[in-house]
């Protein structure tokens, strides 16, 4: 072994045997709850052998097995450009990676890795989907280590030095969420570290809240199941059915209305319905800050530092540099309460887990990308151009020159989509529903309304260094990508554009796993396109791309 | 090499013309291929209702215009697409980017500077390398064009583009 051979911590054996067993937890409960009701004398389910506790023991002998050959034969050095890991006993795998491949390191931390001063590192690079190297459990000094030998490196280029100082002992987060074990490494070197961005309790409630819009539709189709009595069973077995059998509602208001229900029925009922609603949300709350409490933001010389989790503590590091787009985002309950969130997408892969689950705070199952990185996932609406313009030197919101789309873009864009929301009327007189015609004028409607906020919205914008698109209506974006950063542009035209005198710009970066964090500029007039083009294709190509 | 015209000349060149032999070519198997399957199964159906005492008749005298309309439209694809194609695709190459044109109903132009070529490759399928032909695959690090894709070129063309777009003197600064 050479001297500057890194191994895994032993420890890491535990870790692994912990991670099979929390698989086979799932499995483990159904076969506790075949014992409890099936007959002892033949087994779970009836099926299985009687001594299947001791059977099952066998599981364990394999996966020791492997966590302790993955132990033994992992090793990770550092030569003068590249980290090479070692791993693998029968399929040996070699994997180099330079050190100025690597987009990003992270930190993940559960409570165990905690209480023992260990850590799990993630590598990135513009590999793809997923963190090109995932090194389970080592001490933090080894991190500590890798970060100092892969980002030393860098910052000699951007003549900074970033060296040196644990992320994960920033002395902002530290009154947050005490962390005991991170004294044992020492900060090494003081950069300037400027925390950008803290998220306190408070504003995570809000964020639980807002990311609970989801509920509503939830709870309404909830709602309609019990009305159709589909849950009814279900309602049977929990002894439920005197409130809740199929229509309960309707019974409900008809009891009401003829005097028939007492009122503190009414009451215990529409209770009952809010404790659920407030338990959801208190759920909600209560995984919120469990994976952002203490969530800081820190740009320390020419990297961002995000820090966050209460139990799993994780902390990405995202050279400013590498930052590909990024986006300003504002749903409806984010605009009513005067907040919005910034993420930016690197190139670099994959999702952040912690131990096991991911995570991802995006607004819900919708708009989740794994690439995504929230830069802010709550901050103030008036906060999050500087904020922005503080990542982004070039991209300041405030003093762009918004252009607006095609005057005739409107016109343009409600025929496809007016046609498009006619097709299930046919389809309904076809089935003989004819009553669905009565939607009609109320599709028709809110089609054109939709689509004249959207064309309203919509602007864009460029400078020398930035081009930047603003869309969305109910939810709002703003997208700026750096010329430097564009990969390809592309002018498009469809016949309908043709027939209109347009055309669209897109912008096509790396890393742009969300089609909506796009710039992708529609309904613009021919010449405008093609000067916006003509522009963009120029300038990104008199620039050096710089991962 | 020096005798020859320079690539990055900055001219929308045309795609060479064999292309659309090559698509006729390809066309036509694919109405061929689609025309055996489809007759195979409208001779099943009629048999099939021959045994079972169905209306045979009425399947085939149904089927067999539907097949025509069907083959005849392949046929003419096959025939005239290709050309059609053709003459809406163009590419130009300059010292700085290619960009390259497509689409008949649905046009684009992409851009790809010179600067985000990752790695290209030259690739030759067997009906290809019967016509001289190759396909140009420019890699770059985004996303919907990670892959862009020159088809019908004159192989040699083909690799003299690559030797003139192959990123060249790449400093530190720009590596992966």
């Amino acid at each position: 072994m050479t001297p500057s051979e890194r191994r895994l911590h032993p420890v890491s054996i535990l870790f692994s045997l912990w991670k099979s067993l929390k698989a086979f937890a799932v499995p483990g409960l159904f076969l506790l709850l075949g014992v409890r009701s099936s007959g002892a004398a033949r087994g779970p389910f009836g099926f299985l052998p009687a001594n299947w506790d001791a059977w099952a023991m066998w599981f364990l002998i394999p996966i020791t097995a492997i966590a302790v050959v993955r132990y033994l034969t992992f090793r990770m050095r550092y030569e003068g450009a590249e980290l090479v890991i070692r791993s693998g006993l029968l399929f040996r795998n070699e994997r180099h990676i330079p050190y100025d491949r690597i987009q990003n390191i992270n930190a993940i931390r559960s409570v165990f890795h905690r209480l023992l001063g260990m850590t799990d590192v993630q590598i990135e690079t513009a590999s793809g989907q997923r963190a090109e190297a995932t090194i389970s459990v080592v001490p933090l000094a080894v991190l500590d280590e890798m970060r100092r030998r892969v980002f030393g490196a860098r910052a000699e280029a951007v003549g900074s030095s970033v060296q040196g100082s644990d992320p994960l002992s920033l002395g902002v987060s530290r009154g947050q969420t005490p962390d005991q074990d991170t004294d044992s490494v020492a900060p090494q070197s003081s950069i300037t570290e400027q925390a950008i961005l803290r998220i306190p309790v408070r504003e995570l409630a809000l964020l639980s809240v807002i990311q609970n819009k989801g509920l509503l539709p939830i709870a309404a189709g909830m709602g309609l199941l019990w009305e159709f009595g589909v849950l009814e069973g279900a309602a049977d077995t929990l002894g439920l059915e005197r409130f809740f059998s199929g229509g309960a509602l309707r019974q409900l208001a008809e009891a009401f209305m003829n005097r028939a229900l007492e009122s503190w029925q009414v009451t215990g009922a529409l209770a009952t319905m809010l404790g659920a609603l407030v338990l959801v949300q208190t759920l909600s709350f209560v995984w919120v800050v469990a994976r952002l409490h203490g969530f800081v933001l820190t740009r320390a010389g020419e990297d961002l530092r995000t820090d966050y989790g209460l139990l799993t503590r994780v902390a990405t590091t995202i050279p400013l540099r590498r930052i590909q787009t990024l986006t300003i985002q504002q749903g409806l309950l984010q605009r009513l309460t005067g907040r919005a969130s910034v993420r930016v997408e690197t190139a670099g892969g994959g999702s952040v887990p912690t131990g096991g689950m991911s995570v991802r705070f995006g607004e819900g199952s919708d708009s989740d990308g794994g690439d995504r990185r929230w830069l802010a996932p709550i901050v103030r609406e008036t906060d999050a151009p500087a904020l922005a313009h503080s990542v982004l030197p070039e991209f300041d919101a405030r003093e762009l020159a918004w252009n607006p789309l095609h005057p005739r873009a409107f016109r343009r864009a409600v025929k496809p989509a007016q046609l498009l929301s006619l097709i299930p009327f046919p389809i309904a007189v076809a089935l003989r529903e004819p009553w669905v015609l009565i939607a009609f004028p109320v599709v028709l409607g809110w089609v054109a309304y939709s689509t004249h906020k959207r064309i309203a919205h919509a602007a864009w914008a460029e400078t020398d260094e930035i081009v930047a698109f603003r869309s969305g209506w109910i939810r709002q974006r703003v997208t700026a990508v750096r010329t430097a950063k564009i990969q390809a542009v592309t002018l498009l035209e469809s016949p309908f554009d043709r027939r209109a005198l347009m055309r669209r710009v897109r912008v096509d970066t790396a890393g742009a796993s969300e089609r909506s964090d796009r710039v992708d500029i529609p309904y613009l007039s021919r010449e405008v396109a093609d000067d916006l083009y003509r522009r963009l294709t120029a300038r990104a190509a008199s620039t050096e791309f710089r991962w | 090499m020096s005798d020859e015209p320079p690539i990055a000349d900055g001219i929308h060149h045309q795609l060479d013309p064999r292309v659309i032999s090559l698509h006729r070519l390809i066309g036509l198997i694919v109405c061929v291929i689609v025309a055996v399957a489809a007759l195979w199964g409208l001779l099943g159906a009629t048999l099939a209702a021959l045994v079972n005492d169905g209306p045979a008749a009425w399947v085939f005298l149904l089927g067999a215009p539907i097949w025509f309309a069907v083959t005849g439209l392949l046929a003419w694809h096959a025939r005239r697409w290709p050309e059609i194609s053709y003459r809406h695709a163009s590419y130009r190459v300059d010292d700085t980017a290619i960009e390259i044109r497509r689409g008949v109903f649905w046009r684009n132009v992409i851009n790809v500077p010179r600067s985000r070529v990752q790695h290209l490759d030259v690739s030759q399928g067997p009906f290809e390398r019967r016509y001289g032909l190759g396909t140009l695959i420019i890699h770059t690090a985004g996303t919907d064009h990670a892959q862009v894709q020159l088809g019908g070129l004159d192989h040699a063309r083909a690799l003299r583009i690559r030797e003139h777009l192959l990123p060249t003197g790449r400093t530190s600064s720009d590596a992966v």
